[in-house]
């Protein structure tokens, strides 16, 4: 970690800078801070002082909170002032011991059998750290940041391509699979048939799935003129969407199949016995009982299709992939970063807000 | 030998498509009208189907020799302190979809295959991992007793009934890491790697759907022969053990 770059500076957004290790980046008195904090963990941690895992907490959750202020030291120390297009990376070393310090926070809370509560305020805290980091003049000169600047208004379309195109698909297969999992408890021997379908499909490898969709797609286009005044097109939002709703089916209809067959009989009939109709037991009974495997099915679908809109701006879609490959096609390496990091944060995000309802259904 | 039946049937598909894909011209001129560039002729498709299957097997060999000795050894009383914590990564990782660990492994590694390799092999992992512990920690203790009982040693307990026993799910582990990773090595090529996603890169660059059709025909077939491959390995180990 010490031997890593932390930062780099770049002349400009393509040429790759001269890379900066701790102690050159940010002076003794950085360098000094990191390791007695590092130190200090370590002793924390393996000491048996009293509490210590309540200010391991602590100090990780502040040490996390602060990391930012280290790329802002760097900036003040390195950039060349003169130049107008000089900008500072992120280097390797900045983002290992973000991941150590996480790691070591995670462990920690596990430790301390942290409640779900705590938890997220520790990342709400983080986050909210480094989003003020960020918002500060002093990392104006950060590459990142100034990809972001150049495309503010790009970013909030993409964000809203991205997040309408998922949550959309999830929206539209959660009906589509609910429905097809009632018919299948329904009638058992449409089981076989649609589960093995739902599956060949999640098969089908995401690039292959959005290129075959483009030229019956096309074709339709073409032959229905009224279709592309709705901006259906062989690329674009359409394939995406349709792809998307494939992928999503096979979780949830899985998961409400399964939960919807698994609620024990003798609730059932304690229902019947209490005068209810099939209608009252199925949404009185059967339907809660069933809820957290459903909500299960959802967050593995939500997470994916985050994942899978990202590729779709490879047929045009838009979203966040659009960043991350035109990032790729210039060698810029923070516009790839400007389109995976929200990526990820958005799927991150998805998992701990659906993972938080799975257990409020759980716990009703 | 019918178990393998479908699996041969797959394979000799892909094959023959690979091969008869370069003279179906008539096939894509009416897709693709008004273009003599029917055909895409950068490389072989057999070169690309090989350079894409060896991208994916040798991530699963890395992944799954990583994966299988790490649930081992966490699952073992010497590493018991590091369960919560590498199945909780396991957990926490899954959620980072592949394309973005693809473009991070970017900025990191440079172009090429070397970081195709390195997403690979990291986010393929996860699932075999996560079944291995699953699997591990799945079997019946009355078992491990009871072998333990007979006068076993603990590599023993491990080879002849843990492992056997944990078998089935820690293949469905690996099937789901290939399946994943056949589809992050298509879009591997965004990031230079040589795989059959080239054909659909260059096909959605240029306007040629006959290209995308060629890349994106020999990717979904090569996933499904795979996926049809290890659902007779499957069935063959379930017998093999008699589970």
């Amino acid at each position: 970690m010490w031997l890593l770059d932390l930062g780099v500076v770049q002349p400009n957004r393509i040429v790759s800078g001269t890379g900066y290790g701790l102690y050159a980046a940010t002076g003794w008195l950085g360098a000094g801070v990191v390791s007695s904090l590092l130190v200090a963990a370590v002793v924390l941690a393996t000491k048996p002082i009293h509490n210590r895992f309540w200010m391991l907490a602590l100090l990780l959750t502040t040490a996390l909170m602060a990391q930012p202020l280290l790329l802002e030291v760097f900036a003040l120390r390195k950039l060349p002032e003169d130049s107008e297009y000089a900008r500072i990376g992120i280097g390797a070393g900045f983002w290992c011991l973000a991941f150590f310090l996480a790691l070591m926070l995670l462990e920690t809370l596990g430790q301390l059998k942290a409640s779900r509560r705590l938890q997220l305020s520790a990342v709400l805290l983080i986050v909210a750290g480094w989003w003020f980091c960020a918002t500060r003049e002093g990392l104006s000169s950060l590459s990142l940041i100034r990809e972001y600047a150049n495309r503010a208004d790009q970013f909030t379309q993409a964000l809203a391509i991205h997040l309408s195109l998922s949550l959309g698909a999830v929206a539209i297969s959660l009906v589509l699979a609910f429905g097809l999992a009632l018919a299948m408890v329904r009638r058992e021997r449409l089981r076989r048939p649609l589960l093995g379908l739902v599956s060949f499909m999640q098969t089908i490898p995401s690039l292959a799935l959005f290129g075959l969709l483009i030229a019956p797609l096309g074709a339709l286009s073409a032959a229905f003129p009224f279709l592309q005044t709705l901006g259906i097109r062989g690329i674009g939002w359409a394939p995406a969407m349709l792809a998307l709703i494939a992928y999503s089916l096979l979780p949830i209809m899985r998961n409400t199949y399964v939960a919807l067959m698994e609620v024990p009989e003798p609730v059932v009939d304690a229902g019947r016995g209490m005068g209810m109709s099939e209608r009252q037991i199925f949404v009185q009974v059967k339907l809660p009982l069933a809820l957290p495997v459903i909500i299960e099915g959802v967050r593995i679908t939500t997470i994916q299709a985050i994942g899978l809109t990202a590729v779709a701006a490879l047929i045009g879609a838009g979203g966040f992939g659009t960043f991350i490959f035109q990032g790729l096609g210039q060698a810029a390496m923070d516009l790839v970063l400007l389109g995976a990091l929200p990526t990820v944060f958005l799927a991150l995000a998805a998992d701990a807000i659906l993972s938080a309802l799975k257990f409020q259904g759980a716990s009703r | 030998m019918r178990l393998w039946l479908a699996p041969a049937a797959w394979i000799a598909l892909l094959c023959a498509l690979a091969a008869l894909l370069p003279v179906m011209t008539p096939l894509f001129s009416w897709v693709e009208p008004g273009t003599d560039n029917l055909i895409y002729t950068r490389d072989s498709f057999y070169f690309l189907l090989q350079s894409h299957i060896w991208l994916v097997a040798v991530s699963a060999t890395i992944g799954t020799l990583v994966a299988v000795s790490a649930g081992i050894f966490v699952t073992r009383p010497a590493g018991s302190d590091f369960l919560p914590l590498v199945s909780q990564i396991a957990s926490i990782g899954q959620t980072v979809p592949p394309v973005a660990v693809l473009a991070l492994a970017v900025p990191a590694m440079g172009f090429g295959e070397k970081p195709t390799l390195f997403a690979l092999v990291l986010y393929g992992l996860l699932p075999i991992l996560r079944n291995t512990l699953a699997g591990l920690g799945g079997i019946n203790p009355a078992v491990l007793e009871a072998a333990k009982g007979m006068g076993m040693s603990s590599a023993h307990v491990l080879f002849k009934v843990e492992l056997p026993l944990a078998g089935r799910v820690i293949l469905a582990g690996i099937r789901t890491s290939v399946t994943i990773n056949i589809a992050t090595a298509a879009i591997g090529s965004t990031i230079g790697a040589r795989t059959l996603g080239d054909p659909v890169i260059a096909g959605l660059v240029n306007g040629n759907t006959a290209y995308v059709l060629q890349g994106a025909i020999l990717i979904g077939l090569l996933a499904l022969a795979t996926d049809s491959l290890f659902e007779a390995t499957e069935r063959a180990w379930a017998r093999a053990f008699s589970i």
